[in-house]
């Protein structure tokens, strides 16, 4: 049976203030303290649009290929509900920001439009739906801009809708325009199998939860078609703890938003912001081939170092040495998993450009194996202070098997009775001392000499 | 009475206010002009107000007064419409849903004035969010000035009736004609500025695209003072464009020489109503053809001028009045065993009164699925057309002359049995300059009669000027 999803998708933009005020936008201990008499709803109260939340909503636009709108207008959506500050969200119906574009992932997922709105406070359950007596309401939320992305049907089935969201995120994510650690994604689904009425499922947040909505909603349509029977028209709700989808309203009840302007802000236009946003950005497929093809590193640690915002460190690195599939290594694989693990950017941790250059040659040289590199590029980031990793460079790897001989006698008796297992162990022991500043085979021949010689 | 006011010294000024406090409590028995008067200010850690209630006695607050005494303009007391917010007073924007609201911020006009040492000497009376011209539709019904017997007019009507009686000057709003009608009908001036000269935050929206905040006095002069104080850039409010400008120092520009350049056009369509008052009208522009040129012209599309505005304005209002649902200001009401929707159902049919239900049934309807592109959209453009009409007219013309209001203010006991379109008729004149958003003054050429003069965007000082002209010239006669 042929399935058609089609996608709604809400991200919370990743600026320092909400969209109509300039409470701050981040996550917040309290309850109602990122509040003004704005994003509170209080009467004589205006909106002032946040130029940052714009620019940071031309920049997803542009990334996803739409076309920006030369003008654009706010509008008022109605409904009363306790979570809406003014009982209408500012949004954008007939004039948004920008319009069809794409994503691909393999075939082109159509996007109809994207637009800028304002996210309403956030609801507190103090116990089971159906059994609380009261709800809370936290309005830290209230204002925060968000961008709705809406793409055409073009869906076929979950794992297309899989491959889109993640490379939606991670494309918004490089830009900055969404930051996992303190934004959200929301989505409305709209599922229709074999041609039949279209479903909305509203509100799912997150990933996982989208993706198994429609998973849940692709079968029970298919069940009721197999059934002989038709599926109504309507919108639904996703249960979490349940993985279901239950019915909210039938299609007689159909909001009636009662869309005006809201003359309270201008008619922009786009222009201006165009073009501050074009000079700063560049897209990362554009980066990432340039990686390929000016240094010939493999596509995947390309996209590694530009996603983690390690390009301008590699461009730095590799003008100064030539062992570019090293560098690739060294910040496309090691350092991305530091940073990655420890959940900090290159900005937050400890990293110095000279030292990351001192070990490259280091294992130029052959001072340092690129296992040990690898093992200190666990810690260094964090830490910084690179001499403490790497010790001294010349390292006395004599002395240090003279003291191993003498403070291990037993384990020599041992080899000399004939156990050749016992040499590993007094290599380990050596390579310990000179912090695996050294060659293992080289000490095994060193040692092999020394108690031969001994004997 | 701001010259006059200059003149005073600081004692002077200080023993005045407190007596005034006094008799303004006396005519707000009579003529009922005030939600609240500015007399039990209790000290608050950042006072806006100067005037300070202690044991009794009223005080003046000397912390807050350092740096302003030596103001001209110190403890002139002006008057507030009560839409707009002054901290430390109630703002119920005529409405029981915010009887008893203490707004937790200052309008930006009202920072502007108590920064100049002014006296915010009381919130007046107004028609519930200013849906009406005559100031009835609400609590406390103010009354004519000149006569007890007729209405005040609206919606800013203590504004006017506070001014005539005090000969104080008054900030006041309008939306359709709220700042002429009620300066009409109590014959005294009133400014209504370009859309945007002066910021509206702070103010209690009734319709975004036509609320101007403006100002009601006793004489050209004070109009032009206030005006210089309010007017100007906002970064609070997006819509507020206009510079900051002087009108005072050049107000007497015209003279019987230079005015002679002056072309003032006349619609034909406007000069519908009481005989009296065109009779009126049309004696001050006989005395003016002798200085200026005056020509009949015809004003295209003015008949859907009325219904272009009311779907607009009910449009935008029937959204403003949305947040009024009983949850963090305004009126509250019992909260056991209801849902959300039964409840603030319960508390907006309770607190608002009929005009305000008439106005947001009417407004969510033009805006609903189906009827919107019929009623709002193309509201819209009819606006659209009538702003052009204007530009078209101010190309060729400086004024456009017109009667203020076509019908002489109503008795109080009349109005009940006047029905809802006819008394949005009376609006007719004063309509078509507010929705295009044009600046005009209201002229007091007899009681209850005035003329409305009319000018292009952002030309308050010319509009002051000529204005000025008139009023001396019919004064004289």
């Amino acid at each position: 049976m042929e399935v058609k999803i089609g996608l709604e998708v809400h991200c919370q933009l990743n600026t320092k203030s909400k969209l109509f005020c300039s409470c701050k936008n981040e996550i917040a201990e309290k309850a109602n303290t990122n509040v003004c008499p704005i994003c509170l709803g209080y009467p004589g109260s205006k909106p002032v649009v946040n130029k940052e939340a714009i620019k940071k909503a031309i920049i997803a636009s542009i990334a996803l290929n739409c076309k920006i709108n030369e003008t654009f207008a706010f509008s008022r959506k109605v409904y009363f509900y306790p979570d809406m500050s003014k009982n209408y969200q500012i949004t954008q119906y007939e004039m948004p920001i920008a319009k069809e574009g794409f994503i691909d992932i393999g075939k082109k997922i159509r996007i109809r439009r994207i637009h800028i709105e304002e996210d309403p406070a956030r609801i507190v359950h103090t116990g089971n739906i159906k059994s609380e007596k009261y709800i809370l309401i936290d309005y830290n939320r209230s204002g925060i801009p968000l961008i709705e992305i809406v793409t055409e049907p073009d869906f076929c089935d979950v794992s297309e809708v899989k491959k889109f969201l993640r490379k939606l995120i991670s494309l918004l994510t490089y830009l900055k325009v969404f930051d996992p650690k303190k934004n959200t994604i929301k989505a409305d689904v709209n599922v229709s199998v074999n041609g039949g009425e279209r479903v909305e499922i509203k509100n799912v947040t997150g990933i996982k939860n989208i993706e198994k909505a429609i998973a849940f909603e692709i079968i029970r349509q298919k069940r009721i078609v197999e059934m002989g029977k038709k599926v109504e028209r309507e919108t639904r709700k996703f249960d979490e703890d349940l993985s279901i989808t239950y019915t909210l309203r039938k299609k007689e009840e159909e909001e009636d938003y009662g869309y005006i302007f809201d003359t309270d802000l201008p008619i922009f236009e786009s222009l201006p912001f165009v073009n501050e946003v074009r000079k700063e950005m560049v897209l990362p497929e554009e980066k990432i081939n340039f990686l390929i093809e000016k240094y010939k590193i493999s596509k995947e640690l390309a996209k590694s170092i530009v996603y983690s915002h390690l390009f301008d460190l590699f461009t730095y690195l590799s003008s100064k040495f030539s062992d570019y599939n090293l560098i690739a290594r060294l910040l496309g694989n090691y350092l991305k998993k530091c940073l990655n693990y420890n959940k900090i950017s290159l900005e937050e941790s400890k990293v110095k450009r000279e030292d990351l250059l001192t070990l490259l040659k280091l294992v130029k040289d052959k001072k340092l194996p690129e296992r040990k590199l690898k093992e200190i590029m666990k810690f260094y980031p964090l830490k910084g202070n690179l001499s403490k990793f790497i010790k001294e460079e010349r390292v006395n790897v004599d002395e240090a098997i003279d003291k191993v001989l003498k403070e291990n006698e037993k384990v020599v008796e041992d080899y000399k009775k004939g156990k050749e297992e016992a040499i590993n162990f007094l290599i380990g022991e050596v390579l310990k001392k000179v912090n695996y500043n050294a060659n293992a085979k080289e000490i095994r021949k060193k040692i092999i000499r020394i108690l031969n010689e001994t004997k | 009475m701001i010259e006059k006011w200059i003149g005073l010294s600081k004692e002077e000024k200080e023993r005045f206010i407190l007596n005034f406090i006094k008799k303004l409590k006396e005519i707000d028995k009579e003529y009922n002009i005030f939600t609240q008067i500015n007399d039990e200010v209790k000290f608050k850690e950042n006072p806006p107000l100067i005037l300070r209630y202690n044991n009794g006695k009223y005080e003046v607050n000397e912390e807050f007064i350092k740096g302003i005494a030596e103001n001209m303009l110190y403890l002139l007391p002006v008057a507030v419409k009560d839409n707009i917010c002054v901290k430390g007073l109630v703002a119920t924007a005529g409405s029981l849903i915010l009887k008893n609201y203490y707004p937790p911020f200052n309008a930006t006009v009202i920072e502007r004035l108590i920064k100049k040492g002014i006296f915010i000497s009381g919130k007046t009376v107004m028609d519930e969010f200013g849906f009406g011209s005559f100031g009835v539709n609400t609590f406390k019904v103010a009354k004519n000035a000149i006569d007890k017997s007729r209405v005040a007019g609206g919606s800013s009507s203590g504004s006017a009736v506070y001014v005539k009686l005090t000969s104080f000057p008054s900030i006041a709003e309008s939306t359709g004609g709220s700042i002429s009608a009620p300066s009409c009908f109590n014959s005294v001036y009133g400014l209504t500025p370009t859309y945007g000269l002066v910021s509206r935050y702070g103010l209690i929206d009734y319709a975004n695209s036509l609320d101007k905040i403006g100002v009601i006095a006793s004489n050209i002069y004070d109009v032009a003072y206030l005006l210089s104080m309010i007017a100007g850039k906002d970064g609070k409010d997006s819509t507020c464009v206009g510079n900051r400008k002087d009108y005072v120092s050049n107000l007497n520009y015209f003279n019987e020489k230079n005015v002679r350049e002056i072309k003032v056009a006349i619609p034909k369509e406007f000069f519908i109503g009481d005989e009296k008052i065109l009779d009126k009208v049309k004696e001050a522009i006989e005395m003016l053809k002798k200085y200026v040129k005056v020509k009949e012209i015809n004003f295209n599309y003015s008949k859907y001028a009325l219904a272009s505005y009311y779907i607009i304005a009910t449009c935008e209002a029937s959204t403003n009045l949305a947040k009024f649902s009983g949850l963090r200001y305004g009126e509250k009401g019992e909260v056991e065993n209801k849902s959300f929707n039964e409840y603030f159902s319960e508390i907006r049919s309770k607190y608002f009164g009929e005009e305000a239900k008439r106005r947001i049934l009417l407004g969510t309807f033009a805006r609903s699925k189906g009827y919107r592109g019929k009623y709002y959209i193309k509201a819209l453009k009819v606006r659209d057309l009538i702003v052009k009409e204007y530009k078209r007219i101010f190309s060729k013309f400086d004024f456009i002359i017109t009667p203020t209001m076509p019908t002489l203010p109503p008795k109080l006991k009349e109005v009940k049995n006047m029905k809802p379109i006819d008394i949005y008729n009376i609006d007719k004149l004063t309509v078509p300059p507010n929705l295009a958003g044009v600046p005009m003054m209201n002229i007091p050429l007899d009681n209850f009669i005035g003329l409305h003069l009319i000018s292009s965007y952002f030309e308050e000082e010319k509009l002051l000027q000529f204005s000025l002209f008139i009023d001396e010239l019919w004064k004289s006669r």
